[in-house]
C-alpha cells in the first residue's frame, strides 16, 4: 500500500519555530494586559511577608558562574538564557513597582515595567527555558536560590493567567477529575485488576494482590497516572515488591495521583487543592505512611512543599525508593543481583536528589539488584536534568528546545555505555524514552521498582 | 502555528508534532505521520492499535486506556511498546492524529 502511493522516499522535514530558539507566539499574548492582571501579578512581589524573595531579588552579583551550570545556556549559548538574567527580569518587576529609586528614576537602575513586553519575555524565560532543575543554585557564588526565584515569577504569571496553555490544562484535568490523566474510577480499576492477574499468572500465586480502598493499612501508596493510563508494568513491579515484602498496604481509588502540576505552574490555590486532596486522603484511609511513587516534583510538592500548600504537618510521608532500600536493608526482601548483567547507569531526579536529599538509597538498591552499576558523570546532587523537568514535558509550546537541552544527558548516557537506564521518576523515564529515540542510544529505561522487582529471590 | 511537512504536504500541529486539527485526519495522514517516527511500512497490528485509538477518540474525546486497547486488539502490552517506539501516548495517539495527552507523557 504504501509503495502504490508513491512513498518510498520519504521527504520529511520539520519546520518548527522560526528561526532558531526564537520564541513562539504565545496567542493568549495579543490582548493587552489589563490594569487589574498586572495588579494581581505585583501582590506576589508587594506581599512583604516573603523577605526570602525579597533577600534572593536583591542579591545576585552577576558573577556569571550560573551560566555554565545551565542546560539551556550550554546548549544553546544564547546569553538570554543564563539563570542570572531569569531573575534579573523578576528583580527589575521588583525595583520598578517597590523601590524608591526605581519607582521616580526606572532606567537608572534597570527597572522594568510590567507590560506586554515583559509579560512575553517572562513567559518565555520562566516557563519556556527552564527546567527547575535548581543547578544553578548549587553552584551559585553567593547562594541565590534561583528557583525559588523563577517560582515567584511564574507564581506571578500565573496570577494574571499567562499560564502555557498545555501545562495549564493537565492542572485542569488533576482539578476537575482528580488526577491529571481524567482517568475514570472504572477504567483505574479494570487497568488494577488487569495488572493483579498478569502478577498472579507471574508468580503463580493467587494470593498477590493489589489491595484498593482498604482502610488502617500500613502504607497508602501512590500512582503517576501515566501508569494505569498507558505504562502499567511499573504497577505490577511494586506490587510484586509489597507481595515479597509481606507488606500491609493500598491504593485508594479516590485519590492515588502523586502529582502536583501546579508547582510547575505556580499557582499557590490550585496547588493547595491538590496537596489537601491528598492529605485528606491520607485520613481517611487511615494509613501509617503515605509512600510517594516514583515521581521527582510530586514526593517535593507534597512532602516538602505539601505542608507549605496547606499550613499544616503531612502524617509520615516517604518515598517508595526509602522503603524498598529499607526492605533490602532489614532482610524484608531478597534479591539476585546476577539476574541483570546489562550495564545499568541511573540518572537522578533533581526534584529527588539535589532539592529532596535522597542521593544514596537508589545506588544502595542498585548495588544489591544489578551486577554491573556505572555511574554518570557528573551524577548525585550535581547531575544534569534530563530537560523534562519543570512542566516541559507537558509544555508543547517549546518542545524543540526540550530536546535540544537533552543533548547533554544522551552524551551522558552514551559515556557510560549502558543498555538500562535507571531512574526513579516517571516524567524523567518519559524524557529519557524520547531522548533514547532522538539521539538513538539504544537503552531501555526503567523505574527502580521494575529493576528491584526483576532481581527479587522467593 | 508550527506545521510539519511530509512528502510535499504540510499539517499544522502544535510543538509536539500533534495534529491540531484532529478532523483532517484519515489513513493516509496516519501513514504519513508513522513514516516520519520511523514506522516504514503500517502493518495490521499497526492500524488495529490506531483504530481503537481514534474510534475512542471520536467517542470519548480521548485517548483509552493501554488497558482498552489490549483488551481489542489481543495485542500484549510489550508488543504495543514495540509497534510504536515513542509509546502509546507519543507514537500511537499522534499517528492517529489525536492532541498531545495531557500529564507525564
Amino acid at each position: 500500500m504504501v509503495e502504490a502511493r508513491g512513498l518510498k522516499e520519504p521527504k520529511v522535514r520539520i519546520i518548527m519555530l522560526r528561526g532558531r530558539m526564537e520564541p513562539q507566539i504565545n496567542y493568549f499574548l495579543m490582548e493587552k494586559v489589563s490594569k487589574e492582571k498586572i495588579e494581581a501579578g505585583l501582590e506576589v512581589l508587594q506581599a512583604l511577608k516573603d523577605s526570602k524573595l525579597i533577600t534572593q531579588l536583591n542579591s545576585c552579583v552577576h558573577c556569571g558562574l550560573c551560566a555554565d551550570t545551565c542546560l539551556y545556556y550550554l546548549t544553546t549559548g544564547d546569553e538570554r538564557l543564563i539563570p542570572a538574567r531569569k531573575v534579573d527580569i523578576v528583580a527589575s518587576i521588583y525595583k520598578r513597582y517597590c523601590t524608591f529609586t526605581g519607582k521616580i528614576a526606572p532606567k537608572l537602575v534597570n527597572a522594568r515595567d510590567l507590560d506586554d513586553e515583559t509579560i512575553r519575555e517572562m513567559v518565555d524565560l520562566l516557563y519556556g527555558a527552564c527546567t527547575m532543575c535548581g543547578r544553578c543554585v548549587k553552584h551559585c557564588s553567593i547562594g541565590v536560590d534561583i528557583e525559588y526565584v523563577i517560582r515567584a515569577g511564574r507564581e506571578m504569571l500565573a496570577r494574571m493567567d499567562y499560564v502555557p496553555a498545555s501545562l495549564q490544562a493537565t492542572v485542569n484535568s488533576a482539578l476537575e477529575s482528580g488526577n491529571n490523566m481524567a482517568i475514570s474510577d472504572e477504567d483505574f480499576l479494570d487497568t488494577i485488576e488487569w495488572m493483579e492477574e498478569e502478577m498472579q499468572d507471574e508468580l503463580d500465586d493467587t494470593n498477590a494482590s493489589i489491595p484498593i480502598n482498604q482502610p488502617g493499612k500500613d502504607v497508602l501508596y501512590t500512582l503517576n497516572p501515566r501508569e494505569p493510563k498507558f505504562f502499567p508494568l511499573s504497577i505490577a513491579a511494586m506490587a510484586k515488591v509489597f507481595h515479597a515484602a509481606g507488606e500491609s498496604w493500598t491504593l485508594s481509588t479516590n485519590m492515588y495521583d502523586v502529582t502536583n502540576y501546579a508547582y510547575f505552574s505556580g499557582n499557590p490555590d490550585h496547588g493547595r487543592v491538590i496537596a489537601q486532596r491528598m492529605f485528606d486522603e491520607m485520613s481517611k484511609m487511615e494509613a501509617k505512611k503515605l509512600v510517594l511513587a516514583e515521581c521527582g516534583h510530586g514526593i517535593r510538592a507534597n512532602r516538602w512543599e505539601g505542608p507549605n500548600y496547606i499550613g499544616e504537618k503531612f502524617p509520615e510521608t516517604i518515598t517508595s525508593v526509602e522503603l524498598i532500600a529499607d526492605y533490602i536493608k532489614g532482610g524484608r526482601i531478597k534479591t539476585d543481583k546476577n539476574k541483570t548483567e546489562a550495564i545499568v547507569t541511573l540518572h537522578d531526579p533533581c526534584n529527588l536528589v539535589r532539592s529532596g536529599g535522597i542521593v544514596n538509597e537508589q545506588r544502595y538498591i542498585l548495588n544489591h539488584t544489578v551486577k554491573n552499576f556505572v555511574e554518570m558523570t557528573p551524577h548525585g546532587t550535581d547531575n544534569f536534568c534530563c530537560g523534562g523537568g519543570g512542566g516541559q514535558l507537558a509544555m508543547s509550546e517549546y518542545n524543540e528546545r526540550r530536546l535540544k537541552i537533552a543533548e547533554i544527558k544522551a552524551e551522558q548516557i552514551r559515556k557510560t555505555g549502558a543498555k538500562i537506564v535507571a531512574t526513579p521518576c516517571h516524567n524523567c523515564v518519559d524524557q529519557l524514552s524520547q531522548i533514547n529515540v532522538t539521539y538513538k542510544l539504544n537503552v531501555q529505561i526503567k523505574t527502580i521498582a521494575e529493576i528491584v522487582a526483576d532481581a527479587l529471590v522467593f | 502555528m508550527p506545521t510539519i511537512e511530509i512528502e510535499g504536504r504540510v499539517f499544522e500541529v502544535d510543538g509536539d508534532g500533534f495534529l491540531t486539527q484532529p478532523d483532517i485526519w484519515n489513513k493516509e495522514v496516519a501513514t504519513l505521520i508513522g513514516r516520519y517516527d520511523g514506522i516504514e511500512e503500517m502493518t495490521d497490528k499497526h492500524w488495529a492499535v490506531v483504530n481503537i485509538i481514534r474510534e475512542n477518540f471520536e467517542e470519548k474525546g480521548m485517548a483509552p486506556m493501554i488497558r482498552v486497547i489490549c483488551k481489542k486488539t489481543g495485542l500484549k502490552l510489550r508488543e504495543i511498546y514495540e509497534l510504536f517506539p515513542l509509546g502509546p501516548a507519543r507514537g500511537a495517539c499522534r499517528v492517529a492524529g489525536l492532541p498531545k495527552p495531557d500529564g507525564c507523557v
